[in-house]
């Protein structure tokens, strides 16, 4: 993989990683590599069955691989990790605990919550924009407030490393701008490696500095394109030629296979 | 939301407004039955005149207050009963969410227990607590049990596959997850369990006063029933009803207060609560 | 994430999960059996008090007397089920009946709310004396104490069940011009039918539990009274052979009433989609239709 800042480190390597189920019958990624440096926004983008939320779980350490390594900051991943944070599609919020409760989950649970770890969790709500609804319920909350809610919990621990599952999915069209923007915002801020995993393809390249196609049948890395667009992106960028030409090498990519 | 408090007046009409034709109504319907009674139309001794209940009412309560001793006591029956099978079917139930072993170990004599009907075993339960109040508080304890076993158990282990996966993807321990999702998770289930189970741990204490006994509404009932003294004997009802609504409305105030996120309105007071506990927490608010 | 991840092969897996579970079964039963026998010596040496733990073994003499020797059982059995069926249907029929009829009319609904709220906080158990006394001992007052008990939970569950019904479906309904008649049949209907099924085994229960307590007081014939006259005469073994069989008629009860849902609410369970499912293409191939 090619990168930006070409003097910046690898965080999260991968070799011939591959994972299968039910015994081998089903094989839903297939010789994975990749080597990932830090501060860079990486798409996973391809249909359904691509190995996409595979290889996110596989990095998170949710699953282990059945073929080849991962590893993170040099050491392999055998298992969820504080220094890679998680966020799904789902909010997955408790709906008994207040906004600010939610986001100090992953802090409580790693140990007790200091004050500074409580003052935290109240400016992330304020970086998402939620600091009026930090003592919310998530009954309380539309379905991007929550999504928000569950961004701030995915910082909550301070790991560079961020893993997203198609968290606005399930959002409109409009929110999901919105979001997409915040989380750039928010990502460049914080300075984190980030790799997000969608089916949309303007999405994933509007995102992303490299974007990697997969495809099905098996599961696979089909190609890398990287995204040499200029940073911070705006909405209107994806209107231009250069996006357009990124779009189509993309769909090309996926259309071959 | 508007900061303009209406006026108490227009509560207390609106107050009037909905009660005022059920008053009504019931009026009509009590106005209704004495006439029945009175000219003949049905026969006072199986149905008596709402005015002769009335003044059953009036000497039970008032005049002579000889309910209060049996109330309280058909009322501490049933709680305490009550609370005895609440503990064990919330203890064996936890268990068995916890150990997949225990689980299958006990359900078996917890489904011989729910498919008997309990009431089965007042006279067994008599003959081994004795006339006193231990076997209503028994009785009340075994025919509880089921309900609330079965509910706190299946709430404890539904599942719930996003949650799951979030407590993992943060390297959450077993206990970790047991306290902190588990078990809120499971609190709805458990209140509808322990609702049921406080009515049937009333049926239960009542039942075994039939049987045997010489204190509570149950026996007061049945002695003046058998006395042919059908105006007290409802009125006698109306003590159980009393009790029944009691217990009712205290269950649903715990559940509205414990499982509160499940309430519109209790959501917002939850929320102005916790703020208000958090502040004192964080820095700059 | 459901995939299964598993390493083993299917085939092994099914019989070592079958294997299991008959080891489990024979576990199951040996701790029973250990009990059972525990109990038996426990009787026998003189630590477990006769009228706390009567001997399995006169347990076990007392169900041959009860239902083979003396037969006396059968009659009390058929004593008390026949005014249980005849009360539970009595009592279904007032209870579906009136839900339905209340609500459909939510005027009717406003008024009853009260009523009802009462008579739910009731133990309705609890009228058994009066109804004795008022109607006189036998048939009569058990029936109607069994109905009265049975009646809440259809009752409750019907009136739940036609009031809940979702609004995306009535509407539509309404866009295709569905008369009251059809709305009634082809949604009203068929939505509340597991929800009735539901009230209706609980009120199945309630009427057995209804007849024990109507026959505690009456004693003159039926399993309760046989249950009460056993434990007065402090003979606990048949007084628990006559609770045992209660237990073995709940559970038939149970298992009847599981039977009768996957045939109603067949929809609910995935066996009975498939068995409709096969049903109904076989009637259409019949008549032509699909292949």
């Amino acid at each position: 993989m090619q990168s930006q800042a070409a003097d910046k480190e690898v965080v999260v390597t991968g070799q011939a990683v591959g994972k299968t189920f039910s015994d081998g019958s089903v094989i839903a990624l297939q010789d994975a590599n990749f080597n990932i440096k830090r501060g860079s926004f990486v798409s996973l983008v391809g249909p359904s069955g691509c190995g996409k939320s595979t290889l996110l779980r596989l990095i998170s350490g949710l699953i282990t691989a059945t073929s080849g390594e991962i590893a993170v900051h040099g050491t392999k991943v055998s298992g969820p990790r504080p220094d890679i944070s998680m966020m799904f599609q789902k909010a997955t919020l408790l709906e008994w605990r207040t906004a600010l409760e939610n986001v100090l989950l992953p802090t409580e649970i790693a140990g007790t919550p200091t004050r500074a770890d409580k003052n935290r969790a109240l400016d992330l709500l304020k970086l998402v924009g939620l600091e009026d609804f930090a003592f919310s319920f998530p009954a309380q909350l539309s379905g991007g407030m929550q999504q928000r809610v569950a961004l701030a919990r995915l910082l909550q621990t301070g790991a560079d490393i961020l893993l997203l599952d198609e968290p606005f999915g399930a959002l409109d069209e409009f929110t999901r701008e919105h979001l997409n923007m915040e989380l750039m915002r928010i990502v460049e801020e914080v300075g984190a490696t980030t790799i997000f995993v969608t089916h949309n393809i303007a999405e994933a390249i509007f995102l992303a500095d490299q974007v990697v196609v997969m495809t099905s049948r098996p599961g696979r890395m089909a190609k890398i394109v990287d995204v040499d667009l200029e940073r911070p992106r705006s909405l209107s960028l994806q209107t231009s030629v250069a996006f357009n030409k990124l779009v189509e090498e993309v769909r090309e990519t996926l259309g071959e296979m | 939301m508007s900061a303009q408090k209406l006026p108490t007046s227009f509560w207390i009409f609106d107050f009037i407004f909905k009660v005022l034709p059920h008053l009504i109504l019931f009026s009509l319907i009590i106005g209704l039955w004495e006439m029945a009674v009175s000219y003949g139309m049905i026969t006072s001794i199986i149905i008596p005149r709402p005015s002769r209940i009335g003044s059953a009412i009036v000497k039970l309560y008032i005049t002579e207050g000889t309910i209060y001793r049996h109330f309280f006591i058909t009322l501490t029956e049933s709680v305490v009963g009550f609370l005895i099978g609440a503990s064990v079917a919330i203890s064996l139930a936890v268990c068995s969410s916890l150990s997949e072993n225990f689980k299958r170990y006990v359900i078996p004599y917890a489904v011989v227990l729910n498919v008997t009907p309990g009431i089965a075993l007042t006279p067994v339960i008599i003959a081994w607590f004795g006339y006193g109040m231990g076997s209503k508080i028994a009785l009340a304890a075994i025919i509880s049990f089921f309900p609330i076993f079965v509910n706190t158990l299946t709430g404890l282990v539904q599942v719930d596959e996003d949650r799951e996966e979030l407590f993992q993807s943060l390297g959450a321990t077993n206990y970790q997850v047991f306290s902190k999702f588990r078990v809120p998770a499971a609190l709805p289930l458990m209140f509808a369990g322990l609702k049921i189970g406080l009515t049937t741990a009333l049926i239960g204490a009542v039942v075994a006063e039939f049987a045997q006994a010489t204190d509570g509404v149950g026996v007061l009932m049945s002695r003046f029933s058998f006395q042919l003294n059908m105006a007290a004997s409802l009125a006698t009802l109306l003590s159980m009803t009393l009790i029944g609504l009691l217990l009712f409305y205290t269950m649903e105030f715990l559940d509205d207060r414990i499982v509160f996120w499940r309430r519109e309105n209790r959501r917002a007071a939850a929320s102005r609560a916790r703020a208000r506990v958090w502040k004192k927490q964080l820095d700059n608010t | 994430m459901s995939i299964p991840d598993s390493t083993l092969n299917p085939e092994a897996v099914r019989h070592a999960e079958r294997s299991m579970r008959s080891q489990r079964i024979k576990l199951h039963a040996g701790i029973f059996i250990t009990l059972i026998l525990l109990w038996e010596f426990g009787s026998r040496i003189g630590w477990l008090d006769p009228l706390f733990y009567p001997r399995p073994s006169n347990i076990m003499r007392s169900f041959w007397l009860i239902y083979v020797q003396n037969g006396n059982v059968w009659y009390h059995l058929y004593a008390t089920m026949s005014l249980v069926f005849m009360g539970w249907i009595g009592g279904s029929i007032l209870g579906v009946g009136l839900g339905a009829l209340v609500g459909f009319n939510s005027l009717l609904r406003r008024f009853l709310k009260p009523y009802v709220i009462v008579l739910e906080a009731t133990p309705r158990i609890a009228v058994a004396p009066l109804l004795i006394a008022a109607l006189g001992f036998g048939a009569g007052s058990k029936i109607a104490i069994i109905m009265l008990v049975c009646f809440f939970a259809p009752f409750i569950n019907t009136l739940s069940g036609v009031i809940n019904v979702d609004e995306d479906r009535l509407e539509l309904f309404r866009s295709m011009r569905a008369s009251k008649m059809q709305v009634l049949r082809k949604l009203v209907f068929p939505d509340a039918i597991p929800i009735i099924m539901a009230g209706e085994r609980l009120a199945l229960t309630a009427a057995l539990s209804g007849a024990l307590v109507a026959e505690f007081i009456q004693r003159d014939e039926g399993i309760g009274s046989l249950i009460l006259v056993y434990t007065r005469n402090l003979n606990m073994a048949s007084a628990f052979s006559c609770i045992f069989t209660l237990t073995i008629l709940g559970f038939l009860i149970f298992k009847g009433m599981e039977k009768i849902d996957h045939y109603v609410a067949f929809w609910k369970y995935e066996n009975g989609r498939e068995r409709v499912s096969a049903k109904r293409r076989a009637a259409m191939s019949q008549v032509g239709g699909i292949r």
